[in-house]
């Protein structure tokens, strides 16, 4: 089959199959164009992408945005950068399931997981700073403040110190890049990161669980779904850019690799989209029987296409793709589960961030029942900004793999 | 130190927004972005309509939660109980303005609330985002309160004219505009109030007409069940639900 105008084999991984590269040696052929190319594409898409944003700022603020007083204050690049940052923790606490727990199956793609987090975490941030008011104030009016009370000062202390850590840690790791084992003395750089992965899910679950004022949001139940989205998201971006770094051609896979993928990485990926299947159907099924006020946006999700897309097309249909022991194997397959997660992912986020803010807090019968919310040419190059700038850095560290 | 409040009868209220008016104007505001707003609420369908209103300051909580969630304290209270934006601090993150349970908050740097946009008829420069012709004078500016003519990128909310009553006299128990000795002091909604529906004053002293109004026709706050503990109750003659805005407006 095809994907992406790239031929790969439809047929089950199996780690004794077809030709295979010698083990602990990554068989991307050296000298390979794939990293740099998409490295170059990368690079051009964001300059393209960040001049009509900068282009747009510059000549109408953030009134380039669809957000206002009125009621939607926190519209799609809040939702990007939550994407980003949730994906990026998920990706360091995967990695950390080989280096940190020991289970040795997972530590062939933990150093691609760590990049990837990084990726992530440089792409959802740079969205934040284009969103908000003053981010270089930011930078030290927030770890100065001591706002102990607030959820987003611990969210920006954690995101910081995650920073710090995980940079330490590739820098750490950079000395044997090309080899697939981590050294040792990053092993608890490792574990700090997943540890601040872990806490920065949770917060970021905070920020919105503990607003009892927006009913929508409201519960304790939030910080554990923003954790198990991560992790599943994780999985899924994992599973796409590993396929993707080799051409979705598993054969040139190590062997490593291809033994995780045709064994348990697929059986983690389906407990988790279970997992999220679980608390995202618990919280519409309660949410649909509420009478309470706000939570009629349940009523005007659930009439969606979108939501059926993330929930039948995101969460079902992998589900039982990964479910299924035959499919869970076949390479395109995998491929296909992650790309629908993936989306879908982004999709549940739209709705959760936005829904939150559809009911009017006080402002009259004669304000709209539900507040409406599309977003602009300038937010939607926003997600290009950070899509580009992500792979950009991801191709970047593919890249230097190969040098 | 004094712990100002405000009370609303909204039998007296006739829904004029003269309130409105005049906070706009004693406070720079733009069109539509009403620190002092006054809602209208419709019940029932023709023949038998019935139209209500409510006035809505920023009701400067006891325990708000705008100024838990700020990430860098430019959301703050005062000794006297007052919320405050300071604008140099402020990010422009927009959480108080999704923690705020009563919607009061707004930010400056987005499409107007109402059209055309009056800011290209008077342009600012690089301190205010516009220079309206009634703004206040330049000496009653306060940035680390929030008072003035807003910049971009920050948020700001009601002060209850906190360049007003801070000058205060020590000790007054009510700000009320029939009294000389506190005309100048009493907040613009308050002071043009035509029925006279709004009364200002300290919560802490006993001998306030605030507390007597409160006390003898019942004042009710909004929202009780956030546990904010607004500093604005509501007069509405015992009937309930007092309040228009605390309905349900889900549809059955």
């Amino acid at each position: 089959m095809k994907i992406g105008g790239i031929a790969m084999s439809t047929a089950t991984i199996t780690a004794r199959g077809g030709p295979q590269p010698a083990a602990s040696e990554d068989a991307r052929q050296p000298g390979s164009t794939l990293p740099s190319v998409l490295l170059l594409g990368a690079v051009v898409g964001l300059v393209l992408s960040t001049g009509f944003v900068l282009y747009s700022l510059s000549e109408q603020g953030h009134a380039a945005f669809n957000t206002n007083s009125a009621g939607i204050v926190w519209g799609l690049p809040i939702i990007i950068y939550d994407y980003f940052l949730l994906t990026s923790a998920g990706l360091t606490m995967v990695a950390s399931i080989g280096l940190v727990f020991g289970v040795r199956e997972f530590e062939p793609i933990a150093r691609r997981c760590f990049w990837l987090a990084l990726s992530g975490l440089i792409g959802g941030v740079a969205v934040l700073f284009l969103e908000l008011g003053y981010p270089l104030r930011a930078l030290y009016a927030v770890p100065l403040s001591m706002q102990f009370a607030s959820p987003l000062f611990w969210k920006v202390l954690l995101v910081g110190a995650y920073t710090v850590v995980l940079l330490l840690l590739l820098f750490t790791m950079d000395a044997t890049r090309r080899e697939p084992s981590i050294p040792g003395t990053a092993r608890p750089l490792g574990a700090l990161a997943a540890l601040l992965a872990g806490a920065i899910t949770l917060v970021a679950g905070s920020v919105y669980g503990m607003m009892a004022m927006r009913p929508f949001w409201f519960g304790g139940e939030i910080p554990v779904t923003f954790l198990i989205e991560s992790v599943m998201g994780a999985f899924a971006f994992a599973i796409f850019f590993t396929y993707f770094a080799y051409g979705f051609r598993p054969s040139r896979m190590p062997v490593e690799i291809r033994q995780l993928f045709a064994g348990p990485l697929g059986t983690w990926f389906a407990v988790m989209i279970a997992l999220h299947f679980l608390f995202h159907s618990g919280r519409t099924v309660t949410g649909l029987w509420s009478n309470a006020e706000g939570m009629q946006v349940w009523g005007h999700m659930v009439a969606s296409p979108w939501f059926h897309l993330a929930l039948w097309g995101g969460i079902v249909l992998p589900f039982v793709l990964m479910a299924v022991t035959s499919l869970r194997r076949n390479p395109a397959i995998q491929i296909v589960a992650s790309l629908l997660v993936m989306v879908a992912l982004l999709v549940s986020r739209y709705e959760f961030i936005i829904g939150g803010q559809m009911v009017p807090l006080f402002k009259g019968s004669w304000a709209p029942g539900l507040l409406s919310y599309v977003p602009s040419a300038t937010e939607w190059a926003l997600l290009l900004v950070g899509l580009f700038l992500a792979n950009s850095v991801f191709w970047f560290s593919e890249w230097r793999r190969e040098m | 130190m004094p712990k100002w409040g405000m009370v609303i009868d909204l039998e007296t209220c006739t829904g004029c927004q003269a309130c409105t008016t005049a906070c706009s104007m004693e406070n720079n505001r733009l069109p539509g972005e009403n620190w002092q707003d006054v809602l209208f609420y419709q019940d029932g369908t023709y023949p038998n309509v019935n139209l209500s209103w409510l006035p809505r300051p920023c009701m400067q909580c006891e325990n708000p939660s705008c100024v838990s969630v700020c990430p860098t304290k430019a959301t703050y209270q005062t000794d006297d109980g007052v919320v405050l934006v300071d604008w140099d601090k402020c990010i422009g993150c927009k959480y108080c303005m999704i923690a705020c349970p009563y919607g009061v908050r707004f930010y400056m740097d987005e499409k107007p609330l109402i059209e055309p946009d009056i800011r290209g008829v008077f342009p600012g420069d690089s301190q205010r985002t516009w220079n309206p012709p009634y703004k206040m004078p330049d000496a009653v500016e306060d940035r680390s309160k929030g008072i003035g003519i807003q910049p971009k990128g920050v948020v700001s909310k009601c002060t209850f004219c906190y360049h007003k009553i801070s000058n205060a006299p020590a000790g007054v128990a009510d700000l009320d505009e029939d009294d000389p000795a506190t005309k100048e002091f009493t907040p613009a909604c308050v002071r043009v109030c035509a029925p006279k529906a709004r009364y200002f004053g300290d919560l802490d002293n006993l001998d306030s007409k605030v507390n007597q109004l409160i006390a003898e026709k019942g004042g009710v706050r909004l929202k009780e069940e956030t546990g904010n503990k607004p500093k604005v109750y509501y007069l509405s003659g015992g009937g309930s639900p007092v309040v228009p805005g605390v309905r349900s407006t889900r549809k059955s």
